[in-house]
Parts: C-alpha cells; sequence; structure tokens
C-alpha cells in the first residue's frame, strides 16, 4: 500500500509545488516590501540589539531611534560602534562568575561525555562530543545574553523528544555495534546539529519566532499528529486491511502531511495577521517534529528488523544500521524541508488579507 | 541621601547635567555630545540610573514621519536629591573634564 500512498503524495506534491512556489515569492515580495532600506552602521547596531535580552530591548530600542536620528555618517559609524561595544559589555545573568561556571560545566561535559560514550558506546562518541559541546557553547550564549530558557509545554515536548531521540540511538548502537558504519562522522554531526537546534529554538527561540503562545502550541500539535502519521505509515506497511479501508487511509496519509505543516501556518497567520506568526508555527511544527519523528523511526525500525530482517520499508533485508541513515535522511532532512516549504506556503496565505478588506475594516458601521 | 557604591565621575556627570534643568525631558545624544561621553559609555549609565529608580523616560511622541520615536530621560525625586547632594559635595567639579570618554568603570 505503501507505493500508492507515494505515488499519490508524488502527484499531490507536483501540483501542490506552483501554489509553492507563487506563495513563497509573495512572501519574498512581502518581507521586501517591509524591510526599510537601512545603512551599514545600522545593520550593525540593529544586529547587537537583537541579541540583546528582552528586558533589555527597550535599551536596544533608544540607541536605534538615537541613530536614526544622528545624519552624518561618520558620526553615525562611531555612535554605532560605541553602542554595540556596550551591548557586548552587558553583564551576563548572575555576573561573570555564573558565565565562568557554566563555561567551565560545558568544557568539562565535553570531556567526560566523550569518555564515557567512548566506553560504553563507543559509536555514538562524535555525536556525543559534538552534541555536547554544541548544548554547552549553547548554554554559555544564553547566560552570557542573560536569556531564561523557555519551559513552556512544547519546549518540553520538544526537549523530551530530544532526549528520547539520543535514548533510541544509543539504544540501536548498544544492541547492533555495527549499525556505527551508517553513523560517520559527517552524519553523526549533522545528527548532533540538528537535535541542538531543536533543543535551541525551543529553549530560547531567536525573538523573531516567539510572536506569541499560538504559534508554539499549533506548531507543536502539527508535530505530534505528524509523528502520530509517521508511525501509522510504519504500522501499516505489512497489513493488508479491506479496500474501502485502504481507500479511506490512502486519503488520510496523503493529506494528513500537508495539513499537519500548512494549516496551523495559516491559522497562525490569519490570527496574528502576520507574515511571522505563521512562519513561527511552522519553524515550531519542524522543531518538534525532527525529534518526534526520529524518536519514532528507530524504535519501528527495530521492531520490524526483529521480525523479518528487512528494512522499515520493507523493501531490503540488510542491517538495522541502514534505517539510522534512513531516519536521518527523512527526519532531519526531506520532512523539515518538506514541512518548511508548505508551512511557508501557509503563512502566506494566512497573513495575506484581499484587497479592500482592510478599508472595510476601518469603514465605520452604518 | 546613603549611596552604597560610590559614583563613577561619568555618572555624576550625568547626573549633575540631567540636573541642570530637572524639568526637562533630554535625549541620550545630546547627553553625550555635551559631556563629550561615547554613546557606549552613556547608555549603561542611563540604564543603571533608570533601574535604580534615579531617572525615569519616557518615549519622544512627537518624532518626525519616518522616524522611530527617541528616549527621554529626566531625574527622579530620589535623582534630584542625590544630583543635590553631589552638586555639594567637592568631588562632583567633573563635567566636561578631559578623559572623561576613557572607558567606565559602573554606575
Amino acid at each position: 500500500m505503501r507505493w500508492i500512498v507515494w505515488v499519490l503524495l508524488m502527484g499531490l506534491l507536483s501540483v501542490a509545488l506552483a501554489q509553492i512556489g507563487s506563495a513563497v515569492a509573495s512572501g519574498v515580495r512581502y518581507l521586501a516590501a517591509r524591510s526599510r532600506p537601512a545603512d551599514p552602521p545600522a545593520r550593525l547596531l540593529a544586529a547587537a540589539v537583537a541579541a540583546l535580552p528582552e528586558r533589555r530591548r527597550d535599551w536596544g530600542r533608544a540607541m536605534l531611534a538615537e541613530l536614526a536620528s544622528i545624519p552624518d555618517r561618520p558620526a553615525r559609524w562611531r555612535f554605532a560602534l560605541s553602542c554595540v561595544r556596550a551591548t557586548l559589555a552587558l553583564p551576563p545573568a548572575g555576573g561573570w562568575p555564573v558565565l565562568a561556571l557554566v563555561g567551565g560545566a560545558a568544557v568539562a561535559g565535553v570531556a567526560v561525555i566523550g569518555r564515557v560514550a567512548g566506553a560504553a558506546v563507543p559509536g555514538l562518541t562524535v555525536f556525543a562530543v559534538t552534541f555536547t559541546a554544541l548544548v554547552g557553547a549553547l548554554a554559555t550564549l544564553a547566560v552570557a545574553r542573560s536569556r531564561r530558557p523557555s519551559v513552556g509545554p512544547p519546549a518540553v515536548l520538544v526537549s523530551a523528544a530530544v532526549v528520547a531521540s539520543i535514548v533510541v540511538t544509543a539504544l540501536l548502537l548498544h544492541r547492533d555495534p555495527t549499525a556505527a558504519g551508517y553513523l560517520p562522522a559527517p552524519a553523526a554531526v549533522y545528527l548532533a546539529v540538528g537535535l541542538a537546534g531543536c533543543l535551541w529554538v525551543a529553549l530560547a527561540p531567536p525573538r523573531r519566532l516567539a510572536t506569541g503562545r499560538r504559534g508554539q502550541y499549533l506548531g507543536a500539535v502539527a508535530a505530534v499528529v505528524f509523528a502520530a502519521w509517521s508511525l501509522l505509515s510504519h504500522r501499516l506497511e505489512p497489513a493488508q486491511p479491506p479496500l474501502p479501508a485502504v481507500m479511506a487511509l490512502v486519503v488520510v496519509l496523503v493529506v494528513t502531511p500537508f495539513a499537519t505543516f500548512a494549516v496551523p501556518a495559516f491559522v497562525a497567520g490569519r490570527a496574528g495577521r502576520s507574515f511571522r506568526a505563521g512562519l513561527s508555527a511552522t519553524v515550531w511544527a519542524v522543531t518538534a517534529s525532527v525529534p518526534l519523528t526520529y524518536a519514532v523511526w528507530l524504535p519501528e525500525a527495530m521492531r520490524r528488523h526483529a521480525i523479518d530482517g528487512r528494512t522499515l520499508d520493507g523493501e531490503l533485508v540488510a542491517p538495522v544500521g541502514a534505517d539510522l541513515a534512513s531516519a536521518l535522511a527523512f527526519c532531519l532532512g526531506i520532512f523539515p524541508l518538506f514541512g518548511l516549504a508548505l508551512g511557508v506556503a501557509g503563512a502566506v496565505l494566512g497573513s495575506h488579507r484581499p484587497a479592500g478588506a482592510e478599508h472595510r475594516a476601518r469603514r465605520p458601521a452604518r | 541621601m546613603a549611596r552604597s557604591r560610590r559614583l563613577s565621575p561619568q555618572t555624576t556627570a550625568v547626573l549633575l547635567a540631567l540636573a541642570e534643568d530637572p524639568a526637562a525631558w533630554r535625549y541620550g545624544y545630546q547627553l553625550c555630545q555635551q559631556l563629550d561621553l561615547k554613546p557606549g559609555s552613556l547608555y549603561p549609565i542611563l540604564m543603571r540610573l533608570t533601574d535604580r529608580g534615579l531617572l525615569e523616560s519616557t518615549w519622544d511622541t512627537g518624532a518626525p514621519t519616518g522616524r522611530p520615536p527617541r528616549h527621554l530621560y529626566r531625574l527622579t525625586g530620589s535623582g534630584r536629591a542625590l544630583a543635590t547632594e553631589l552638586a555639594a559635595a567637592p568631588a562632583a567639579v567633573v563635567r566636561r573634564r578631559p578623559g572623561l570618554t576613557e572607558g567606565w568603570q559602573g554606575a
């Protein structure tokens, strides 16, 4: 039944691509129209201000506004550079000793994890060291920038999914050490960067993505639905249900991936009346779906391999490690790209207001 | 008025400059030019003085079209009291002193 799903998926995808391309082009034009021309000093200072913690946002806005009132170009450069220096020297949360402590803990953590992983699961060493180094660097940066981690349910969901992803990878490599051949150093680094990136977006999201809770929750729910779809598609593979059920399942399996990414972005974009709100929901959906689908994929692969020694798609009799490579390709490659494209399209459509709608909305009722 | 930490010369200069006309709202860049302070030194001072309740700030609502509103600052009651105390002290003669822009030692 899987080939029917894929044929229909590809057909729908090709039809949708034209719409997506058009929508993305509209989004690019929209963003270009919104962006103001700024000279290098303004761009430099804006970048520095963007890295400031939330509680210092007004301070950054004040400096940017002051810069806008300075006409002389050399004076603008002097002002911007001096302000950038001030933003970089901003004391971290808890003071410099806390920053040194966190940085030291990160370095020690890399050394300890490297030794532990090397002894327990040798195939996971590169991943473990890279992931720990990245998380340590992000934690140090967060302290330096006085960022407080987000602890809402979506962030907890992503964090738990990342932990689950690491556990299932370690379990697979522990059960079958030869699977390490399917996780060479570049792939291990890729996995570490992907999972650490998910943690970063979930716990310390960039300000441009922090457009409210609606996007976070919509994205998290979409990711859970997408992971359930992934599990369903794996479990239905060996089953032979009756034809009407097959047709219903095919519709569900085809429509779900499109709906899970496009609909939340559309809803968030429409409710927030902005492309950014829709994009935020998409990024959250992708961020949560990466570790969730990966954490579903590998246990299913191990289960399937234990039955008949085949890969998860049932096509090959191969070592279970082959599914590790598939999980990386799909969960950290194809699915996120697919979701981003659909989400951007949904965000553009959701934030788009028909010509005259704003005028009608402003017109007083008679 | 008891102070927990000794104020830097730059911070004292900012307080005294604002105390010249306590009722007036002042721009940050205006203070930079008056005191010959670099903005990278002035803004942390303004930020800390505001955090301590010595300054109040607001956004300029009369900004020209196309320009973002600027931030304005003036002394609070506590700030005025401290400025009066500083003005009476001999060490307060730091305004427009050469070398004010050489680094910032904290508020």
